[in-house]
């Protein structure tokens, strides 16, 4: 019963943003693109289909036209849909184990462990993140695995940060005094009393974490680091971005493809925010 | 001269936003503040009370929460109707105010001497040349210390009660004719309360304004007010004299309040009998503060060598003023923090030095009830599940445990069948028996209870005070009930200890405790209580309880 009007209170707020509700749709055609790509494209995304340099619009079945060498660049979209989802979620799961494992200890713990796993995570901070994550796709060879990998080993370190803040500023509220001196264990304290009380910012910050992530592959894929058997949007630009002046379509319709996430992404991220922490959220709407 | 009105309410009703708990926070109400004289207005949490203040100074959160209907009469004009700019003009030069909390009402990145000058210069009421010398003599005369240097320390260089003083200097500034105090003592100690309710009436007789004090303590009315209005639900219950409402109330709910204030004299009680439960043996305690990898940092001595001892079924209070380390003692015990030196014998064993599983296990002997009833319960987790976790972590099984958690609501006055609801669907008054219901689901010998009473309602800490003494004698309990309000000593109490910065300087029965203090800062405590001198009468309430 009580949950049940918290899931409709949250719906009443995150419905009462436009722009979240926007985000959610577009976020939603994106799903069904990648996980209808099988059903709408009987042919590989790789298969050269019809004449090359084919322009948008131009013939029936391909909307979006062919690129340099004949592939057809609807099908591109559709696939690379898959693999930027793919890579969003999963790397950011990645990314939100460690940093949360790794927040929750030291904001729990304090003391040296804290000291520790702060300058830790620092030291991961001041590398920038994107030279990193070259460096570790170039060392264990490019594939989705390793995109991955590497792209939840670049983005943990806000995430532990904010947990830690979290941890903090909880351990020392009353309830988890209490369960202290209940002569409860320390994790079950962790994973029972104080991380459910995180839940909100963490997940607003996954959501927007999924953008970054799909960025950074767009990035990577762009730069030839990307899986060489997936088709995806960065790398559909990076292809396309010598003949940019003679055939725009071919970088422009993936550009706006990872536009459009990344955009619905964020939106959904601040709808999220102002659904699960109602007092933080913007006045005056 | 004496008695005419400088403030008039009439018929005022406020509206809150649609989705509260009821329509109008404040209901047709009509008062009259003279000059010359302070009124209090008293009430519960909710009672609009505040509000009530607010819509004098135009302060209210429109438009969610708006007048509707009513005049507030003052010079000849209605308030609700002058414009943002009149208002602002009346507010500071007509009309002051000083909040509760002098912690945050002040620009802590501003000297205040330059926060007092603001006040003058906003107004345009003084030439540069004088603004010095004005401030100097309102600090001089709030009773602050060396009123030429002063001004120029910074709000963190000052106590609590030096920061309320700047803020009724600041609202004395432009010489108003109404001070309107919203429970301007509250966050206060108590010695430092009566010192500013004692400046508070001074500046009221020397400048003949009008005071509406807004209070929930009876203690600070029958302290310096004149006259009292009740407030109940946002309506005014009860006004009259000082003497009248304090002495011979009326209405059924000012009764009620007044008999729920704890009485200054102890009753008298045996002496503990009970075997020694708990025995605390030179207790040393020091913080370290902003101590980091590479710094030494600056230590505190908390807890200086205190030593007492509890027996079974017996109660000892813990009294003092904030800083006197009395609820780091408490957490010593309860081990929530470990003591430098010292012996903690409990049952014989000493568990100050209990570490791992060993401290784990014992930890079911002895169980906290904490401040704070909306902080100690978490927010995630329903009743039956808060309750069960202590059994649960102790081994019991999850059904037994949830079935207690029934039985213990029921012991503690709650209907059992609510063990599936949140937290959040419960008043303070009900989420402290939770937490209460949930240190003894574990059937501890020893209780501590750190300030369990004070964030609540007089009404609702008479029921909770209830509780504690009821449970304390059917289960034989010790208990270690640390506060800071000696009235609720005074009733709880077997035995006192009181601390004053970090040692125990008087340790005693209660009884001899109030009626023959035999230290110097007891007797301070002692006399500083408000409304020491008001004998409460007995009103038993004809009729509802």
């Amino acid at each position: 019963m009580m949950r049940y009007d918290l899931m409709i209170d949250f719906w009443r707020r995150f419905l009462r943003n436009k722009g979240a509700v926007l985000g959610l749709g577009i976020l939603l055609i994106v799903f069904l693109l990648a996980a209808l790509a099988p059903l709408l494209y009987s042919y590989s995304p790789w298969s050269m289909v019809q004449r090359p340099f084919l322009p948008p619009f131009d013939r029936e079945g391909f909307l979006f036209g062919t690129d340099t060498l004949g592939r057809d660049i609807g099908a591109g979209l559709a696939f690379g849909a898959q693999i930027s989802l793919l890579v969003g979620v999963v790397s950011t799961l990645v990314a939100l184990a460690i940093g949360v494992i790794l927040g929750a200890f030291a904001g729990y713990y304090g003391g040296l462990l804290d000291h520790a796993l702060m300058r830790f995570t620092e030291f991961f901070q001041t590398i920038p993140s994107f030279a990193l994550a070259i460096v570790l796709v170039a060392i264990f060879q490019p594939s989705t695995v390793s995109v991955i990998i590497a792209i939840g080993v670049v983005s943990w370190p806000p995430v532990a940060r904010l947990v830690r803040g979290e941890f903090l500023s909880l351990r020392s509220r009353e309830f988890v005094q209490a369960s202290v001196v209940l002569g409860q264990r320390n994790t079950k304290i962790i994973v029972s009393q104080i991380l459910p009380n995180t839940l909100s910012p963490v997940i607003v910050m996954a959501s927007l974490m999924v953008a970054q992530a799909i960025l950074l592959e767009s990035s990577l894929s762009f730069l030839g680091l990307g899986d060489p058997n997936t088709m995806s949007w960065g790398y559909m630009i990076g292809a396309a971005r010598s003949v940019i002046r003679q055939a725009w379509w071919m970088s422009f319709f993936p550009g706006m493809a990872i536009l459009l996430t990344v955009l619905s992404l964020n939106l959904v991220g601040e709808g999220l925010n102002d659904a699960l922490n109602p007092h933080l959220a913007r006045k005056g709407r | 001269m004496e008695n005419q009105p400088l403030l008039k309410i009439e018929e005022l009703s406020i509206k809150l936003p649609t989705g509260s708990d009821r329509e109008l926070a404040v209901d047709r109400i009509s008062l009259t503040l003279n000059k010359n004289e302070i009124l209090c207005l008293v009430g519960e949490s909710g009672s609009g009370k505040s509000m009530c203040a607010n819509a004098i100074m135009g302060l209210l959160p429109q438009p969610h929460v708006r007048p509707v209907g009513g005049l507030i009469m003052f010079e000849e004009r209605n308030l609700l109707q002058l414009s943002d700019h009149q208002l602002r003009q009346l507010r500071g030069s007509r009309i002051g105010m000083i909040f509760q909390e002098p912690m945050t009402a002040l620009n802590p990145l501003m000297r205040i001497g330059d926060q007092i000058a603001e006040v003058f210069s906003s107004h345009g009421a003084v030439s540069k040349s004088r603004l010095k010398t004005k401030t100097v003599e309102l600090l001089s005369n709030v009773g602050l210390p060396e009123p030429e240097t002063i001004g120029d320390s910074y709000p963190f260089h000052l106590s609590g009660g030096q920061r309320q003083r700047v803020m009724i200097a600041m609202a004395l500034a432009l010489e108003p004719a109404i001070l309107i105090a919203d429970e301007p003592t509250t966050a206060l100690d108590v010695t430092t309360q009566a010192q500013i309710l004692s400046l508070i009436k001074r500046i009221q007789l020397t400048r003949h304004m009008g005071v509406i004090l807004i209070t929930h303590d009876f203690g600070v009315v029958a302290e310096i007010s004149d006259r009292v209005a009740v407030m109940q639900f946002g309506k005014v219950v009860e006004t009259g004299t000082a003497k009248e409402v304090l002495n011979r109330p009326n209405h059924p709910y000012t009764r009620q309040l007044i008999n729920s204030v704890p009485r200054l004299k102890p009753m008298h009680r045996d002496p503990p009998s009970g075997k020694q439960l708990l025995a605390v043996d030179r207790l040393d305690k020091t913080y370290a503060i902003s101590r980091g990898l590479f710094k030494k940092g600056r230590y505190v001595h908390a807890v200086n060598q205190v030593s007492f001892e509890i027996r079974r079924g017996e109660t000892l209070g813990l009294v003092g003023e904030s800083g006197s380390g009395k609820s780091t003692v408490g957490r010593c015990i309860v081990r929530l923090l470990k003591s430098d030196a010292g012996h903690i014998h409990f049952n014989n064993l000493d568990i100050a030095g209990l570490q791992g599983e060993a401290l784990r296990t014992h930890r079911k002997h002895m169980q906290m009830v904490f401040q704070d009833p909306y902080a100690s319960l978490n927010p995630r987790r329903k009743i039956g599940q808060i309750i069960a976790e202590g059994p649960i972590a102790h081994g019991e099984s999850e059904r037994d445990a949830l079935a207690r958690a029934h039985e213990l609501l029921n012991l503690v006055g709650l209907d059992p069948t609510t063990t599936e609801r949140f937290p959040h669907e419960f008043s303070g008054g009900q989420r402290q028996r939770i937490g209460i219901a949930r240190a003894l689901a574990l059937e501890p010998e020893l209780l501590v209870a750190d300030e369990p009473v004070s964030s609540l309602d007089v009404s609702v800490q008479a029921q909770v005070l209830d509780l504690l003494e009821d449970i304390k004698k059917r289960l034989n309990l010790a208990m270690l009930f640390i506060t800071h309000d000696l009235r609720v000593a005074a009733q709880i109490c077997d035995r006192i200890a009181v601390m004053k910065l970090g040692e125990v300087v008087e340790y005693g029965a209660t009884v001899e405790v109030f009626a023959n203090p035999q230290h110097a800062y007891t007797r301070e405590l002692l006399a500083a209580v408000p409304g020491k001198n008001w004998h409460i009468p007995d009103t038993a309430p004809t009729d509802g309880e």
